[in-house]
């Protein structure tokens, strides 16, 4: 068979038999792929890989430069948020003081105001009470006398009257 | 495969290089199958890296932001390996700028020995001897086998990393720092004199070095793609070699049954190797440049035995 004649011409080779062709060939083969290699697929794959790291890296820096920046805008609005937030504050509690302030003096003004009314008319409630006192006073003497000259029959004098007058208002006031 | 082995008895025989012949003759004188096995590699490895690097590269503007994705699964795939290789295994070893300058060399190695080992578990030979019956040339052999299984193929690759190995060793250390490597280092030669008696037989053990380093980069990939091979050819002839001990349908059809399933698997670890040895001889190497470089610490030799003993 002639597979079988193939096989037997092989095995009087050795493994470990160095042959001078394919160690030349080796050679050639070797430089060629070296040199395809090194001159024309890697400089391509070298490059690109470059430009690929070169593009990451450049989006990554922009990507940290707007970060900081969006950081810078947002420390900004804080600051600015924080500032609005005092102003309010600030107005919020002035208004209030302003507020209980005017409260403050409204309510002692109409406290004022209250007594000076109260005084007013405890005055007036005196004077009419004088007033009236009076008038009962004058009236009563008059009338007092009237009877009294009535029942004496005879002419009181002004002296006269005054005394009885007063007697009579003790005797009321005792009374 | 099963067509070829079912009539040798050494499986050996399937994996050693043979001559090219067609129409029965012998028409270039020399010329192996494993040596036109070789240029078919070679062409699919500038056909494959060609490819991706094309697409790898950076695009047209027009393509926005996508031109910097790289276009297809193939360059995808290559541009992910060699990222992975020169920034994941080559800068820590060898440091960032290392890797750079070496990537060329290293990668080519690594992915020349790739495309070797792959094409060498297509089934060419088979699928010739096939092709043979119908065209009634039994023996048609022209391309097939593993050109790594070869050990002349190996020992070529590696002698161009012992020279690229010394080139840097020089340019880095000079001739008088080279000597004093070869002596133990600079700290020894000019260290106490006690120590001198061992400089003679480190000198000994380096200059054996020198060699055994690129020579076990050639050993280990050859007895990986042989032994594999070899070991896959085993498997498939276990049918064959039933039937003849035996001349029993139903056994042989159990056993090739089985050594098929195995060999399924084997098929698989070594595809596996395929990549592993290819990383391997490429990292070794990798780990050997780097030895002869000026920046060589003591921390960092450790870690470089450790990473080679890793690799081992």
């Amino acid at each position: 068979m002639n597979i079988f004649l193939l096989a037997n011409e092989a095995a009087g080779s050795s493994p470990l038999s160095f042959k001078l062709l394919p160690a030349f060939s080796t050679v050639v083969v070797f430089l060629v792929a070296l040199g395809t290699f090194a001159f024309v697929v890697w400089p391509k794959i070298a490059k690109a890989l470059d430009a690929r790291d070169e593009k990451i890296l450049g989006e990554i820096r922009a990507a940290e430069a707007a970060q900081v920046k969006a950081k810078a805008a947002q420390s900004e609005f804080e600051k600015r948020l924080e500032e609005a937030r005092t102003a309010a504050d600030d107005m919020i509690r002035k208004a209030r003081a302003e507020a209980d302030r005017q409260a403050d003096e409204l309510r002692t003004r109409s406290q004022r105001e209250l007594e000076e009314l109260r005084l007013r008319a405890t005055q007036e409630l005196e004077s009419a009470k004088r007033t009236a006192l009076a008038e009962i006073h004058a009236v009563a003497a008059t009338l007092a006398t009237t009877v009294a000259g009535k029942i004496l029959k005879r002419e009181i004098q002004p002296s006269d009257q005054k005394r009885l007058v007063d007697e009579s208002l003790s005797e009321m006031t005792s009374r | 495969m099963l067509f070829l082995l079912a009539s040798e008895n050494n499986p050996v025989n399937h994996v050693l290089d043979a001559p090219v012949r067609i129409g029965g003759m012998e028409p270039y004188s020399g010329l192996t199958i494993q040596v036109v096995t070789l240029f078919v590699g070679l062409l699919a490895f500038m056909a494959v890296l060609l490819f991706a690097s094309k697409n790898i590269s950076t695009g047209h503007e027009s393509l926005g932001h996508r031109r910097y994705l790289s276009r297809g699964r193939i360059a995808q795939l290559i541009e992910v390996i060699s990222l992975y290789l020169r920034d994941e295994m080559l800068a820590p070893v060898m440091g960032a700028k290392d890797a750079r300058k070496f990537a060329p060399f290293l990668l080519t190695l690594f992915y020349l020995i790739l495309s070797l080992n792959l094409i060498g578990m297509v089934p060419m030979q088979d699928m010739q001897a096939i092709t043979g019956t119908w065209i009634e040339d039994a023996q048609l052999a022209v391309v097939g086998g593993t050109a790594t299984a070869n050990i002349a193929v190996n020992a070529v690759l590696a002698f161009f990393v012992f020279i690229v190995i010394q080139v840097h060793g020089f340019r880095q250390l000079g001739v008088k720092g080279w000597l004093e490597h070869l002596c133990g280092g600079h700290e020894l030669v000019a260290g106490p004199k006690g120590l001198w008696l061992v400089v003679p037989i480190i000198f000994v053990v380096e200059v054996l070095g020198l060699v055994i380093k690129p020579a076990a980069l050639c050993i280990r990939l050859f007895a990986n793609m042989f032994g594999g091979h070899t070991l896959l050819a085993t498997l498939l002839m276990f049918g064959g070699m039933t039937w003849a001990g035996t001349e029993s349908g139903l056994m042989t059809a159990g056993v090739t049954l089985l050594s098929g399933i195995f060999a399924v698997l084997i098929t698989f670890m070594e595809l596996f190797v395929a990549f592993l040895q290819a990383f391997v001889f490429m990292f070794l190497s990798a780990v050997f440049i780097s030895l002869m470089s000026h920046h060589e610490e003591e921390h960092d030799a450790h870690e470089l035995e450790g990473a080679t003993a890793a690799a081992h």
